[in-house]
């Protein structure tokens, strides 16, 4: 014969049990949500309350393969890889335009992240990490990984000019904004892939400094260095 | 790195007594990395090496009306390819069909040329931009050939930089004045002078330009001449066997002051 006060505890327990697993659920999914959400909304959307601050976009010109510097003046998160991502995808926007002087087919997302990561540096036998802060603080270079969206690969205009002019853009873009991009390199959909649209090699890793030194004012005649 | 072994028949070459627009009339395999299989003869000879972007089952670009880029750079290749043995280059050709070459076996091509090819181009075509845009490896230039013994692969090209911009440098100037000729023609053509990261170009040992024919467009930025336009293409074909000849006119002269007791400056 089990005794009274034994059977509540018990019940008591199973009753505390379930409402304990039901609340770890919950968390659970609240957080999956929040992670979902923040992948998707974080890095693109400026908070309102940003302050709009000018910048530079290198943008391509198909017409005579030049970059041409514009400034604009646009909310941007602090950030770096935030800043980078909402950057590109300003430029993204204006190729999509009607009446763009480098037309690209526009997709919703087309620069899906961008992660900075301090410059590898090859010596002495072994790969070490060039000396520098947190990534986006400048101390050393940096390396920008973009990952762009297939859509956005898949759809781009197929040509040697027309598929450097957008990776030099994006390189141009970020070293103007962000100066500490010295190295880009890109991914589409997370993966390497061979070439943007069949012609421009997105295995190499792009330096962002020739098209620097040869001046945005004048506008930077396509062509860049790579390493391979 | 696979060896040419593996991608038999690469090398289509043909001579002075090939048929204009014809394929080349006898065909055989280049050399292997390690020159095991039989090399292209072409000692003595001034050796152009055409390389026809894409094909078989890449396309490349959807120009107007369908077209696919393959189709009209192996119309330009093997047009080019007539032209240049009408006056008396050894022209060694990537492809004279609709097959599909991956970019080492293109640099294979052209590497395992015999005596070295005098020069390479890679013909592409685009709907984007206009006129014809003219690259060079954005690979920074090294040493002469003489001054290594091994290029590494992937950068081989570097050590040709210089050349290939001067080649580069020939072809604008040929495209550029094309127009003025008076002939029938499509008038001026645009060209654009660039570097990019040209993976094959990349791995070419010879001097090597990638020339990209882009519709031509208005101010308006609307196309005025097609790129299967055929006047465009024989106009473009004429300015660059021009350029070659012209190529070939400087490096024998270069190659004349080289020589002990040859001419001075």
């Amino acid at each position: 014969m089990i005794p009274r006060y034994q059977k509540i505890v018990f019940g008591v327990l199973l009753v505390v049990s379930i409402a304990m697993a039901t609340l770890l659920v919950r968390l659970r999914e609240r957080a999956h949500d929040r992670l979902l959400k923040g992948e998707d909304v974080a890095p693109t959307t400026a908070p309102a309350v940003a302050p709009a601050e000018r910048a530079t976009l290198m943008v391509g010109n198909d017409m005579d393969g030049t970059l041409v510097a514009e400034e604009i003046s646009l909310p941007l998160p602090k950030d770096p890889g935030a800043r980078a991502r909402a950057l590109l995808d300003k430029l993204m926007e204006i190729y999509a335009g009607a009446g763009a002087t480098h037309p690209v087919p526009g997709v919703p997302r087309a620069v899906l992240q961008v992660f900075l990561l301090p410059v590898a540096e090859v010596g002495a036998g072994k790969v070490r990490a060039r000396l520098a802060g947190p990534a986006g603080s400048g101390a050393g270079g940096l390396l920008a990984v973009v990952n762009l969206a297939g859509a956005f690969a898949d759809g781009h205009p197929s040509g040697i000019q027309v598929e450097a002019l957008t990776v030099e853009s994006i390189c141009g873009t970020l070293h103007a904004n962000l100066p500490q991009i010295t190295e880009v390199r890109f991914l589409v959909d997370g993966e390497p892939r061979a070439t943007l649209a069949g012609h421009a090699d997105l295995t190499r890793t792009y330096l962002t400094t020739e098209a620097v030194a040869a001046g945005p004012e004048a506008g930077v005649e396509a062509g860049m260095g790579a390493k391979p | 790195m696979g060896v040419l072994a593996d991608v038999p028949c690469l090398a289509q070459r043909s001579g002075n007594t090939a048929v204009p627009g014809a394929p080349a009339a006898s065909a055989r395999p280049a050399a292997g990395p390690a020159g095991q299989v039989g090399q292209v003869n072409t000692a003595g000879r001034f050796v152009v090496v055409l390389d026809a972007a894409h094909g078989g089952d890449d396309g490349g670009a959807q120009l107007n009306g369908g077209v696919a880029e393959k189709n009209v750079t192996l119309a330009l290749s093997v047009r080019l390819r007539s032209l240049l043995t009408a006056r008396g280059f050894q022209v060694v050709t990537t492809r004279e069909g609709n097959v599909n070459l991956d970019k080492d076996a293109r640099a294979q091509v052209a590497n395992h040329v015999g005596a070295g090819a005098a020069a390479c181009l890679s013909l592409h075509a685009t709907e984007s931009g206009s006129g014809v845009h003219i690259f060079v490896s954005s690979l920074a230039p090294t040493g002469p050939r003489g001054s290594t013994r091994f290029l590494a692969w992937k950068t081989a090209q570097s050590a040709y930089v210089n050349r290939s911009l001067k080649l580069a440098g020939t072809v604008n100037s040929a495209l550029v004045h094309s127009g003025d000729t008076g002939t029938a023609g499509v008038g001026q053509i645009a060209a654009t002078l660039a570097r990019a990261s040209l993976p094959g170009v990349d791995s070419m040992a010879c001097p090597a330009v990638a020339v990209e024919v882009a519709p031509i467009r208005g101010d308006d930025r609307k196309v005025e001449t097609e790129v299967t336009d055929p006047e465009y293409q024989a106009q473009i074909v004429e300015a660059l066997a021009a350029a070659l000849l012209e190529w070939k006119t400087d490096s024998e002269t270069d190659a004349d002051r080289a020589r002990p007791g040859g001419a001075t400056p």
